[in-house]
């Protein structure tokens, strides 16, 4: 039913264009050099699928994404640097990864098994606090926020690779993941996650186990969460501090699958592709130029009286913070956020009905249906 | 070695701090267990007091529209530069006595006054339009009131007045005038209970009496508690419902703008970053206590002011948050829906 | 058809913006691409509380750049100032960072990089940059293990080096001699027994509490507490109590500004506690006494100390005292201390570029290497062969009538520092 499928040229095309532009690169001006932040929108990306998973499929909000993304960054860390014992090298530290990042998700799943809705996400929240504050206090392991260097680079039959190489691992990494999550969401499991998402009892009454299903739900988020982390440390060869992984971080993957559009699997790149790079290129990029054109800082004097006071009170006003591009940063941010969820609140690509009624003109679209008051 | 330069004018400065500082520096060694203890629980309540009161802030908007307005405590934030502003431009820091005490009291209900107004103005531009959509979009929305909230407290702390200190430094924290100076308001042997510790109570009290009021015996606590246990039921037996959510919206505001002058002047700090901490422990406290119950909020609050200092006192500073947290989760597993929650209706 | 529709809207509505913007960016000044053009980037987190230092840090720069006319050897040198720090984070972000050390070293006019702010920052540049041979010259950071081997983790400092060659330079003295020197002073002229360190869990400021604590250990000071702290939280006042019950007579922070260093004081001193407080660097600027308050800092509320790796602005003599001079009349206020580290590594910079024969960035790497008995604003002094600046003099200060007010300048002597 989805425009991928009635095109199946589409998903190739992209993947191809994605493909060619390193190698097309150096032959645009500066200005549009992507490739550096593109790596982040990839790593971002298979964060944000970890999360669609719990969040968009089976509607278990979780506001500690980050903590998983903490655990895998530290795992890959511990379990591939010089400094400790084991020094697995890139892809068995990634398979380590992966497990404990399913073993935590299992770890914080079953305990919170009947807690529900909001209360979730704030236990959730909690677990991420946590895990940040026990890597920096557990410093004799961690390292705490001295970080692990150096983490090696991601590496292909041996060889450690360069930018470019990352470049393209990183892709065939989103592309496997997404290819992964668009076959998970048509999978039995898959089936029963979106089911209790939409009506737990009655998918309890049609024979699915909810605990069974929401367990594993967390396991393939956080496995995911946990090598998104584990890809970001790779590429920038430390673990960094562990308040990188904080409540920030869990926000901006929460912000990536809703405007892309919950649940949806191809919302959940596009998602990535707006916030990182609204973040990391279009601000970033904004500032440069508006920065090559800034203004000097007033002389100092004796204000002056009467309306001249109100002149000068203003002017030294706009000229302390307003000038300056990056100070709006989190005004430009926090209005396209708002002005998204009134205008287009099911997010930018919303998954398509998995069957044919209800019509589509309805806003009933899954994501809609949680929780939506009347 | 160390070779010291010194003019005689700095080792003035050194005999100073020698002459009437060393003596009394370590007086302090003779504090008690019995004492220690104490001094930690006036701390706590205090710090509880106040996490209450933005908690209440919290529990209101959640127990009517079932949103986590992660907006609450950056909107304290600005009530606290609101604050700091009316001081400066009035020079209130120099009131003393009657005049003074007018003062604050007048601060209060000003702050108050600008925090529910701008509470109610995010609801009816963010917050409103969004009713009939997600839960997910409303929180999403929060989200961003919060970093425009921040933002806006960033362009505010660049204004050129002399309690911001002007200059480029509007990231940087500005201190708030002592306008209830931190000194022992008395003493019981060595533990200190200072005139701010007085005055958390004296604010805090009684809002949380005429909230109780407010809600039990009047006609629009009738009409908001019974928009929050059915709104369309409530639509139908004729209340304005967009009128009683505004009126909430406008009320947990006033009471964080309450919570922002005592925070600022309790901690003579104002920052445009505070209101994250701000809103987290409050937010937490009202989780704990069962969102959406107002004696939950203050229970939580206090709870979270009690557990933070203990913490610090006995366990050690750095694990303080992992230690709220952690009592969070344990109450949330075992009782999930908070100490004093009714239980959660089968939605997500 | 009927069911694509729906979809290409929001496709449309979003390749336009994105149009929009890249046209809009295209219509922003392109940097000219003349021949002899080499480009210096800084990397500071421009976001943030930090702000204030680095604004000033950046005018440093710009006026070193400036002075020289903006040509070095007939070549033009263009200057572009980026932000490590992002607004989520509200601090130095390590994306940014690494987005930066990698803008820097794929541009290929450039030849140098004056940053970063954070030491924890530079730990991710500097492999980057080294790889590339681009020369970073830090105006800030403190934290030993980038130099110093056996200072850090024992694979410090030969991982920030994975070309062999050290690129790397610093015009400030490390934390291993400014917390011994903070020692010293609490020992010898505070004639303090009992400290209680505080410190904000992070690489700078646990760095630097952790040498406090072991030169402490050296001198007979008793170290009732050793705590970090959590730098968000509203009040410190249980820990105050803590501290008082303990009866420590001196109080060391080692942290910043950002990291509520002023709260502390001011907990400190409204919970009845006069000892005095003393603090690193990271505190040395306006917005820690902005922080503080007129009353916790007065004299009668308990003394305040902070050290610093050099002389403040209006002790600096020489090329120092004409830079502040310069300074104030540009921009109408005393620079913050660390204006004149940022005007000293861009002068360092441009002097080796200008004595390179070649100007690549091999050749520039070893004339800068290669500064021997510069004549800068902060005296004559040198790069050592990890790339630390010979100059160690230290100061210590207080804060008297809301400013800074200098007390004794340490020279910590060359031998000190092992």
């Amino acid at each position: 039913m989805s425009a991928a499928r009635r095109n199946p040229l589409v998903p190739w095309l992209g993947i191809a264009a994605l493909a060619a532009w390193p190698l097309v690169e150096p032959y645009l001006p500066a200005w549009m050099h992507l490739g550096e932040p593109l790596t982040e929108v990839f790593v971002y990306a298979i964060l944000g699928l970890g999360l669609n998973i719990l969040t968009g499929f089976t509607g278990l909000l979780n506001l500690g994404v980050a903590a998983f993304a903490a655990i895998g960054a530290y795992t890959y860390s511990i379990a591939t640097c010089e400094i400790y014992p084991f020094q697995l090298g890139f892809w068995p530290g990634l398979a380590v990864t992966a497990a404990a990042g399913a073993l935590a998700g299992f770890l914080l799943g079953a305990p919170t098994l009947r807690v529900r809705g909001d209360y979730l996400a704030i236990v959730t929240l909690g677990f991420g606090e946590i895990v940040k504050d026990v890597l920096v206090n557990l410093d004799t392991i961690t390292k705490g926020t001295q970080g692990i260097n150096p983490v090696p680079p991601p590496s292909l039959l041996g060889t450690a690779l360069e930018a470019r190489g990352q470049y393209w691992l990183l892709l065939a990494f989103v592309v496997a993941t997404f290819a992964g999550a668009r076959a998970l969401e048509r999978s039995r499991v898959g089936r029963a996650w979106i089911s209790i998402r939409e009506d737990e009892l009655a998918s309890r009454a049609m024979g699915i186990r909810p605990d069974h299903a929401k367990m594993l739900a967390f396991a393939a988020c956080a496995s995911l969460a946990a090598l998104s982390g584990a890809l970001l440390v790779s590429r920038l060869s430390s673990s960094g501090e562990p308040s990188n992984y904080g409540f920030e971080l869990s926000i901006v993957a929460l912000c990536i699958i809703i405007v892309g559009g919950i649940g949806s699997v191809r919302g959940t790149l596009l998602g990535a592709v707006v916030m990182v790079g609204m973040n990391s290129i279009v601000l970033v990029r904004l500032s440069e130029a508006l920065n090559s054109s800034g203004a000097d800082a007033v002389q100092a004097g004796e204000p002056p009286a009467g309306i001249g006071a109100v002149w000068h009170f203003l002017r030294t006003w706009v000229q302390n913070v307003f000038l300056s591009p990056t100070n709006w940063k989190f005004l430009l941010f926090g209005l396209a956020l708002i002005l998204m969820m009134i205008f287009r609140p099911q997010g930018i690509l919303p998954p398509l009905a998995v069957h044919e009624d209800p019509p589509e003109d309805e806003p009933g679209a899954p994501g809609a249906g949680q929780g939506a008051r009347p | 070695m160390l070779r010291a330069v010194a003019a005689a004018e700095q080792l003035a400065i050194l005999a100073l701090a020698r002459a009437d500082g060393v003596p009394s520096f370590a007086a302090d060694g003779t504090l008690s267990t019995w004492e220690v203890l104490s001094q930690q629980l006036v701390t706590g309540l205090s710090n509880g007091m106040i996490i209450a009161l933005i908690a209440i802030g919290y529990t209101m908007v959640y127990g009517i529209v079932e949103l986590i307005n992660f907006a609450h405590g950056d909107l304290c934030m600005l009530g606290a530069f609101f604050a700091l502003t009316a001081v400066g431009a009035l020079g209130m820091d120099a009131w003393g006595g009657a005049g003074g005490t007018l003062g604050l009291v007048a601060l209060l209900a000003a702050t108050a006054v600008f925090c529910g107004s701008l509470n109610w103005t995010v609801n009816r531009l963010a917050y409103r339009p969004l009713r009939k959509a997600s839960k997910l979009s409303l929180l999403v929305a929060a989200i961003g009131a919060s970093f425009v909230l921040v933002n806006l407290g960033l362009f505010w702390g660049g204004m050129p007045m002399e309690v911001f200190s002007g200059g480029n430094s509007a990231a940087a924290p500005k201190a708030f005038p002592a306008l209830v100076e931190p000194k022992p308001a008395f003493t019981v042997g060595d533990v200190i209970v200072s005139r701010p510790d007085v005055l958390v109570l004296c604010v805090t009290l009684p809002l949380m009496a005429g909230l109780t009021w407010l809600v039990r015996f009047t006609k629009l606590g009738k009409a908001m508690r019974a928009v929050a246990q059915n709104p369309t039921a409530a639509a139908l037996m004729g209340i304005d419902v967009e009128r009683v959510i505004g009126a909430s919206f406008f009320i947990g505001g006033s009471l964080g703008g309450f919570a922002a002058v005592v925070y600022s002047i309790y901690n003579q700090t104002v920052g445009f970053q505070m209101g994250y901490r701000m809103g987290m422990d409050a937010f937490i406290a009202a989780v704990l206590g069962g969102i959406g119950n107002l004696p939950g909020a203050v229970l939580g609050g206090l709870l979270i002011g009690l557990v933070r200092a203990m913490s610090d006192g006995y366990i050690e500073a750095r694990w303080t948050n992992s230690v709220v947290f952690g009592i969070l989760i344990l109450i949330l597993v075992f009782r999930p829906s908070g100490l004093l929650g009714a239980k959660l209706r089968e939605k997500v | 058809m009927a069911m694509i529709r729906p979809m290409i809207r929001p496709i449309a509505a979003v390749t336009s913006a994105l149009a929009c913007l890249t046209l809009a960016l295209a219509a922003a000044p392109a940097p000219q691409d003349g021949a002899k053009t080499l480009k210096v980037f800084s990397s500071l987190p421009r976001t943030g509380s930090a702000n204030s230092q680095t604004t000033s840090i950046v005018n440093g720069i710009k006026m070193a750049i400036e002075e020289r006319g903006g040509q070095v050897d007939g070549w033009t040198i263009a200057y572009e100032d980026l932000d490590d720090a992002s607004p989520q984070k509200g601090n130095w972000d390590q994306n940014l960072e690494a987005a930066n050390a990698n803008k820097a070293a794929k541009d290929p006019a450039c030849v140098g990089y004056i940053g970063t702010y954070n030491s924890g920052a530079a730990k991710i540049a500097m492999p980057i940059l080294n790889k590339a041979g681009v020369v970073m010259v830090s105006p800030g950071n403190t934290y030993p293990g980038l130099t110093k081997p056996g200072a850090g983790e024992p694979n410090e400092p030969k991982i920030y080096r994975p070309s062999g060659k050290v690129s790397y330079f610093r015009v400030v003295p490390t934390d291993d001699i400014q917390g011994a020197v903070a020692c010293e002073f609490c020992v010898q002229d505070l004639k303090a027994k009992k400290a209680f360190v505080l410190h904000d869990r992070e690489l700078y400021g646990k760095g630097i509490a952790d040498v406090f604590k072991k030169s402490a250990a050296a001198s007979g000071l008793e170290v009732a507490g050793f705590e970090g702290v959590d730098p968000k939280a509203s009040n410190y006042r249980s820990l105050v109590t803590k501290i008082r019950s303990t009866g420590a007579d001196v109080v060391f922070y080692g942290g910043t500004t950002q990291n509520n260093a002023a709260q502390i004081l001011k907990d400190l001193r409204s919970g009845g506690c006069k000892a005095p407080f003393v603090s690193p660097d990271g505190t040395f600027e306006k917005a820690y006494i902005e922080a503080a308050g007129k009353d916790a800092m007065s004299p009668e509320a308990g003394p305040v100390f902070i050290t610093f790796g050099g002389l403040p602005s209006e002790k600096l003599t020489g090329l120092g005292a004409e830079f502040v001079k310069k300074y104030q009349a540009k921009h109408g206020e005393i620079p913050e201390a660390y204006a004149v580290y940022g005007y000293e590594a861009c002068r360092v910079l441009l002097d080796a570029i200008d004595r390179a024969d070649a100007k690549d960035r091999a050749a520039i790497l070893a004339a800068v290497a290669a500064t021997k008995d510069f004549r800068g604003a902060l005296g004559t002094w040198s790069f050592d062969e990890n790339g630390d600046t010979t100059h160690r003099t230290m100061s210590v200060n207080t804060v008297k009538d809301g400013e800074f007010s200098f007390v004794k300048a340490v020279d910590s002597g060359a031998g000190k520092a092992k």
